[in-house]
């Protein structure tokens, strides 16, 4: 089971907070196919949240096929997320190559992370938003169902 | 939704589904008289020590005061004369007491239902409180007023029977007893007082509706309630006609009771207000006024004792009427200012 | 017990005003909004914005001096049954006890009390149930508050300042009970405070009530997606096209917040703002535009329109 910790301060928007620790126990490993993801319920009690925002991000992972909702049951891991590559791996090999290049052209560490984010953003251009509002979706108006609930 | 049956370890059994009307509002009388025991209490201790001491003045005392006076009566001329002088101011100290508790209960109602029963609900907001639980406002102020009004009328109206059995006993055996229409125990005898007590609990109750607040409301209950009182007092001789008598100068005004009228019978039969008898012929029985004004004789019109009973019950009538507007007032009042009972009006959002 | 329909809108206001006494100032004025059934909404603004009065108008606690309110599809005094609200000093009965209190709520709402919730609720404040009511410090008096409107299971829950007196904890663990029930019942939430960043987290739609009249009104994010943030140099700025809410002029720079009417120049830098930029902005600029939605057109065309916005919304906890 995974649990959610929102950061009001890290100015990521709290659904792609959810989506991102979901996306991140994929990888390690700490959800599986077919384990149940926290009811909305679940998640909003312990943090607080609005329950639509849970919703949205569910839903996220669902259009990414990482998850599926059954209905009355709950979200279900589909799919897991190929571990993050270990330690040996040839690209991490490179990516410490490139920052040992990047160290030797006189850049500090806040200019390289700057550089890789900026990068980041140009091959990994962030899901639905066009106009760069990574925070705030185009089509806000198809509000989320409250679904997940586990009326007794 | 079929675990309704309370948990609460305090409640008390399961809950019905679907109280009928008659749960419904014992329910509501239940939280009703929770939330303002010390005022039932009080109420309570007030009727039993007032009872107690009625029914001592009626019995033990008047005995003892009769006996006194029976004493005293008997002594004529000098020489030791004895008699039991205690017993007899006992009897008026109870008597005047007791009687002036009974008149001023109808204030105590209004004070209490002004400031405690209203007031202070739609001052501190547990007012809102009950209306957004299950009560609604018409239904609130309904048995906030009817539950009172019962004790009221209860109390009071036992009160009041007692005190007329302990003024009966003394009728004509204590000499200082007071008379049928002496002011305050003209309406401590009868009904009126009962009516005094719920016009006091309706101009409280409108009082703390209008304020919302408790302390005004109080005020404002008092005043308005010692209005009634004296306005209904001098109401009252004219709510009944009173009998006429007609007598000769020689004998003069006779009758005893509540005068509503009095003056000279002229040659003519025509009835006007005594004249004015300047000292000088006061001294000689103001003959010669009676004589200038041309009177053959006096008139009265008054209410002997045998309309004790039509008076108060027409006056108390007339209380009951005031005690309908004041509360029609009052459900009016709280159906406006919170819109309305449920379904009565059309909501539609215009654009 | 009988299934409740779920109208489309929690609370409708059409042209709402609320004085008090016959030539007193407006509370509230010309205020009409939406707020669409299932949302936990914000009422945000200054104080004595005219927040208490709507949520007090929405109970039914007071009569609207003109216009109208529709709660749950009904008039306020119907819908009185299925609406909790916990007023902003928080009232109780200062000579019950704690339980005696749940038990008056159990009592008063037969049919649907649900007493699990609410002595979870006071459960989880470690309250006393003999404590009398007004031995309690604020804090626990706002538990014990919730507890009752709560209880109740409300399809509205109407808060005035609910996390006013309570510590952050408290606080934490008492929004999440009432996001619980959001997310479990799908009960519509409408809470006022002061403090926009208390709620941001919480609410997904917003009503910003100042000077008496809604200012704003809408789903957060559509409100947000509505507004930018942009600076250009002063010179070549021309706002014309767009309403401008706040703008302001430092040296050879101009920033505005604006809704744009069409598309911003590219070489403007425009990012969206956050929610309390907005919020404070409008209050900032009592002249600005308000934003609310289209007006409520009549029954028919207004259900329609409801069918359109909630169109792929599933309702409430299936």
């Amino acid at each position: 089971m995974v649990e959610y910790r929102i950061d009001r301060h890290s100015g990521v928007a709290t659904y792609v907070q959810i989506v991102q620790q979901t996306k991140q126990a994929l990888r390690l490993g700490l959800l599986r196919p077919g384990d149940r993801l926290p009811t909305a319920r679940e998640v909003v009690e312990a943090t607080a949240i609005n329950p639509n925002t849970v919703l949205k991000a569910y839903r996220e992972l669902e259009r990414e096929g990482l998850v599926e909702a059954r209905r009355g049951l709950g979200t279900f891991v589909r799919r897991s997320l190929g571990a993050a590559p270990a330690d040996d791996s040839p690209l991490r090999a490179g990516l410490g190559a490139w920052a040992a290049q990047a160290r030797e052209a006189g850049l500090d560490r806040e200019d390289v992370a700057a550089l890789f984010a900026a990068v980041l953003d140009d091959v990994f251009p962030a899901p639905d938003s066009p106009s760069g509002h990574a925070d705030h979706p185009t089509n806000p108006s198809s509000k989320p169902a409250l679904q997940g609930g586990d009326p007794s | 939704m079929s675990a309704l049956a309370s948990p609460l370890p305090t409640a008390p059994g399961p809950l019905p589904a679907a109280p009928a009307r008659s749960a419904a509002l014992t329910r509501d009388l239940r939280w009703l008289l929770r939330l303002h025991r010390p005022a039932l209490y009080i109420w309570a201790a007030l009727v039993v020590v007032l009872a107690a001491a009625l029914l001592w003045l009626a019995g033990p005392l008047t005995d003892a005061s009769a006996d006194a006076w029976h004493d005293y009566d008997a002594c004529h001329g000098e020489g030791a004369c004895s008699y039991y002088q205690d017993a007899i101011l006992r009897y008026k100290n109870v008597y005047d007491c007791t009687t002036i508790a009974l008149t001023a209960l109808p204030f105590l109602v209004a004070a209490w239902s002004g400031a405690a029963l209203l007031g202070r609900e739609l001052e501190s907001g547990t007012a809102h409180l009950a209306w957004t639980q299950g009560i609604s406002p018409v239904r609130w102020l309904a048995v906030k007023l009817a539950a009172p009004a019962v004790l009221v009328t209860a109390g009071t109206g036992l009160l009041v029977w007692l005190h007329h059995h302990a003024w009966s006993a003394a009728n004509g055996r204590v000499d200082t007893a007071k008379s049928w229409y002496d002011g305050l125990t003209l309406h401590a005898n009868g009904p009126t007082t009962v009516g005094f007590a719920l016009a006091g609990l309706g101009c409280g109750a409108l009082a703390g509706l209008l304020w919302r607040r408790a302390l005004p409301a109080l005020a404002t209950g008092l005043v308005a309630t010692a209005a009634v009182r004296v306005l209904v007092d001098r109401l009252m001789p004219h709510l009944w006609p009173a009998d006429t008598s007609v007598t000769s100068l020689r004998r003069g005004i006779r009758g005893v009771g509540i005068t509503v009228d009095e003056g000279i019978v002229t040659s003519t039969g025509a009835h006007l207000p005594r004249p004015h008898c300047p000292p000088e012929d006061a001294v000689h029985g103001c003959t010669s006024t009676y004589a200038k004004a041309d009177a053959v004789g006096f008139f009265q019109s008054y209410h002997p004792v045998s309309h004790f009973w039509p008076l108060h019950l027409v006056t108390t009538a007339v209380l009951l009427a005031l005690v309908v507007v004041l509360g029609t007032t009052a459900f009016a009042l709280v159906r406006r200012s919170t819109g309305g009972t449920a379904r009565n009006r059309r909501t539609g959002v215009a654009g | 017990m009988t299934s409740r329909p779920t109208p489309p809108y929690a609370l409708r206001a059409g042209a709402l005003g609320k004085r008090f006494g016959r030539r007193g100032a407006w509370a509230l004025r010309d205020c009409s909004f939406r707020l669409p059934a299932g949302r936990v909404c914000a009422v945000v603004g200054p104080n004595g914005a005219g927040k208490s009065t709507l949520l007090a108008l929405a109970a039914g606690l007071t009569a609207p001096s003109e216009g109208a309110i529709t709660v749950l599809g009904t008039d306020p005094a119907s819908a009185r049954a299925r609406v909790g609200y916990v007023a902003q000093d928080k009232p109780l009965y200062p000579q019950l006890t704690v339980a005696e209190t749940l038990r008056l709520g159990a009592d008063l709402n037969p049919g649907h009390w649900e007493p699990s919730v609410a002595e979870a609720v006071v459960r989880a404040g470690e309250l006393d149930p003999r404590a009398r009511v007004r031995s309690l410090s604020g804090g626990q008096r706002t538990r014990v508050a919730l507890a009752l409107a709560l209880g109740k299971r409300p399809d509205l829950l109407l808060l005035d300042e609910p996390m006013a007196d309570l510590d952050p904890l408290a606080r934490h663990e008492l929004m999440g009970t009432l996001m619980a029930q959001a997310a479990q019942y799908g009960t519509t939430i409408a809470m006022s405070s002061h403090v926009v960043a208390e709620l941001e987290d919480s609410c997904d739609h917003l009503l910003l009530v100042g000077g008496g009249r809604v200012r704003l009104a809408g789903e957060i994010d559509e409100l947000i997606e509505a507004h930018a943030r942009v600076s250009a140099p002063a010179e070549s700025a021309d706002l014309t096209g767009h309403t401008v809410v706040e703008s302001r002029t430092t040296g050879r720079q101009l920033t505005a917040l604006v809704r744009p009417g069409g598309p911003l120049p590219a070489e403007w830098r425009a990012t969206p703002p956050a929610l309390e930029e907005l919020v404070l902005a409008y209050l900032r600029n009592p002249q600005a535009a308000p934003l609310t939605p289209a007006e409520p057109a009549d029954e028919a065309g207004t259900a329609a329109d409801a069918t359109d916005r909630t169109g792929n919304a599933t309702e409430a906890a299936a």
